[in-house]
């Protein structure tokens, strides 16, 4: 299942040249026989939720020292922030080789190390290369809302300093950088913060349905079996990811009852659901998500028969994108495996992810607090004002 | 209103035993009576009202008298600049970016903000067409009509009793608004409500381009007789330039029959997707924000303030 692993770091999307690693990669598109669903194809594959479903898997020592020599082996990829000896590409991949943490988290932290090892002397040429480094970071995968977001909002907590007034340079750039280190810090503790925030609202004897493999959903579950409360949670497939067997794994082993459904038996289990946990790729200006292909259907069947839907999303993830409709996001696509092969005249619906609209939602639980959708607009408004 | 306003400033010179704030505030409140008593004032034009005001009231009593002037008029010159003009750039911007190849888009009435997006977006290349809805009696859509097919838009032009029969075609609404309620009821032109609330029968999205010194933060619940204008009831009486359209004509003065010309109707929150805002792109609960935000940069430590 590794053996094309380390590809992921390879950054295909800007270089646009078939790096091959191993021989998989040139390998030609689904179906395959065995369960290839990392298998990267000729079209552009979100890069993002390759990301996914790689750290879904065991990260063993040599599939590490697989990375590494990446890495290494195309060091010049990263002469974009044209030939300094810092980069930050290979900054924010070396934060992101660790599965624990987000996407966004890495870049976060990976721009507080620019800010660290900047030689700037002013704080216009500081900003203006913060602002390089955070523009490289997101066009090195246009299709991730989290990182787009977190970078966005990084640049704006960090400059919304008064410090910046002070005469004196390094104080300025000290006090930026404590603001960089303490915004990192935030992040990461948001979903230890999350988890706690929610601890109220699973009772003894629920039943909850989870759907997609949300790091945050899955420190939720994990600290309620923590503070031995009794549940029981329903698990949605969630092809084509398989994620649900991935997060069905995961909670066995803390001994909490699952249950797996395929997509469709959802709305025939939802009589027996308490409560629907998800997380979000996405929160956008309007209150909705922007989540895994399947919470909308998920979150109508739950409107439909009265039960709660809470999204667990990080502060980071809110964005300055209000979607009309499905249709208005940027593409994300990714391969879909069928088991039997696919006639070429058949169009595929290969988008990764859907919108759900704030209606649908009943409450947010973010490291703010726990909010109704209607305030994602008010903190939004509040830090670009 | 305000550049008379600048105007007036210009023209000013402190009567002997005065101060300039209170009585150039005294001044401007004979005429603002005196506009009231020509027709009632809009909501933008009391917010902008509040705002000179506020600024006459904080001018320190230590600046000469030339010196207020030419700050006064400079104040003016400033939100002119930058809460009209400079926020319809910022509407523009933000709305076009929502238009579409191939989107079919409604418009009602004419609304300066929502010509300058089409004209924008067509400039920028983008392939649409465009419904131009109208109503009696004002037919204001014809102006926006003409304007737009000068620039070579693909419009086609209807009644607003024809909305059902095309709204499924439609991809888009924007509308224009005269103020924007804090509970995110938009007050415009009599008929956009019907066009809104037709537009979400069909699940039409609905975008409401206002700009941020019209939004009050009064909460009107009764949506169209508790605060309203009223038109010449002439005008619905009789068809221009239609003199035998004249069944009405001797009814006029009859005690039992009243003409009820509205100028403005509310369309309730629920009906709008979002609304465009020189704050960027908001959901309408997030009204109160803006006008709390607003107030905060505007008004900051304001006294009483009587309009």
């Amino acid at each position: 299942m590794w053996r094309e692993s380390a590809s992921f770091i390879l950054d295909k999307h800007q270089n646009n040249k078939p790096i091959s690693l191993t021989h998989s990669i040139d390998s030609p598109p689904p179906p395959s026989a065995s369960m290839a669903d990392e298998n990267p194809n000729p079209n552009p594959i979100s890069a993002y939720y390759q990301t996914r479903a790689a750290h879904h898997g065991i990260v063993t020592s040599e599939w590490l020292e697989q990375a590494q020599a990446a890495v290494r082996r195309y060091p010049d990829r990263d002469s974009l922030v044209s030939g300094r000896p810092f980069s930050v590409i290979e900054d924010f991949n070396s934060w992101r080789q660790q599965p624990d943490l987000a996407e966004a988290v890495a870049a976060i932290r990976a721009l507080a190390a620019v800010i660290r090892a900047s030689e700037a002397t002013t704080m216009m040429e500081l900003e203006i290369e913060l602002k390089k480094a955070s523009d490289t970071l997101k066009s090195w995968d246009t299709t991730s809302i989290s990182l787009t977001a977190g970078c966005d909002l990084f640049m704006r907590y960090v400059t919304r300093t008064s410090a910046l007034e002070f005469e004196d340079f390094n104080s300025a750039k000290s006090r930026v950088l404590e603001r960089a280190e303490k915004f990192g810090e935030i992040s990461c503790k948001a979903r230890t913060i999350i988890a706690m925030l929610s601890q109220d609202f699973i009772f003894d004897g629920c039943t909850i349905l989870v759907h997609g493999f949300s790091r945050v959903v899955f420190e939720i579950l994990k600290t309620s079996a923590q503070n031995k409360k009794l549940f029981r949670v329903l698990c949605t497939e969630g092809r084509p990811d398989k994620t649900g067997v991935l997060l069905a794994n995961e909670l066995a082993k803390l001994d909490i009852p699952v249950k797996l459904l395929i997509d469709s038996a959802v709305a025939y289990s939802m009589d027996e659901v308490d409560m629907v946990f998800v997380g979000a790729d996405g929160v956008v200006e309007s209150g909705g998500i922007i989540n895994m292909m399947g919470t909308y259907q998920i979150a109508l069947v739950a409107q439909s028969m009265n039960k709660p839907v809470y999204v667990a999303a990080e502060s980071y993830k809110f964005a300055r994108l209000y979607p009309l409709d499905q249709k208005d996001l940027e593409p994300a696509l990714r391969p879909i495996d069928f088991s039997v092969p696919v006639p070429p005249k058949v169009e595929v619906e290969r988008s990764a992810r859907d919108y759900t609209p704030p209606q649908y939602l009943t409450l947010l639980f973010t490291d703010l607090g726990v909010l109704t959708p209607s305030v994602v607009s008010d903190e939004l408004i509040q830090l670009y004002l | 209103m305000l550049q008379a306003f600048q105007e007036v400033v210009k023209d000013y010179s402190t009567p002997p035993e005065n101060t300039l704030n209170r009585d150039m505030t005294a001044q401007i409140s004979s005429y603002v009576s005196f506009l009231i008593e020509c027709r009632p004032l809009s909501i933008s034009m009391g917010n902008a009202i509040r705002f000179v005001k506020n600024r006459i009231a904080k001018l320190p009593i230590t600046l000469s008298e030339s010196e207020a002037k030419a700050s006064l008029h400079s104040d003016i010159e400033r939100f002119i600049n930058e809460k009209i003009i400079g926020a319809d750039t910022v509407i523009v911007e933000h709305a076009v970016t929502k238009i579409r190849d191939g989107d079919v888009l409604l418009t009602y009435g004419s609304s300066t903000v929502i010509e300058m997006i089409l004209v924008h977006a067509h400039e920028l290349g983008k392939k649409f067409r465009v419904f131009v809805v109208d109503s009696r009696p004002k037919l204001q859509g014809k102006l926006l009509l003409r304007r737009l097919i000068k620039r070579g838009i693909n419009c086609t032009y209807t009644h607003i009793t024809a909305i059902s029969y095309i709204m499924h075609q439609v991809t888009k609404v924007f509308l224009g608004a005269s103020s924007v309620f804090s509970n995110g009821t938009v007050y415009s032109r009599v008929g956009t409500a019907c066009v809104a609330m037709v537009a979400n029968a069909f699940r039409v999205p609905v975008l409401v381009c206002c700009e941020a010194y019209k939004f009050h933060e009064k909460v009107q619940l009764d949506y169209s007789i508790c605060s309203n204008e009223l038109g010449d009831p002439n005008a619905i009486s009789k068809v221009h330039g239609r003199e035998d359209i004249n069944y009405l004509n001797g009814l006029t003065n009859n005690a039992k029959l009243k003409f009820l010309n509205l100028m403005y109707d509310a369309t309730p929150s629920d009906y709008i997707s979002m609304i465009i805002t020189d704050y960027g792109m908001v959901p309408p609960t997030s009204v109160p924000v803006i006008v709390r935000e607003y107030q905060k940069e505007h008004l900051l430590q304001s006294s009483k303030i009587v309009i």
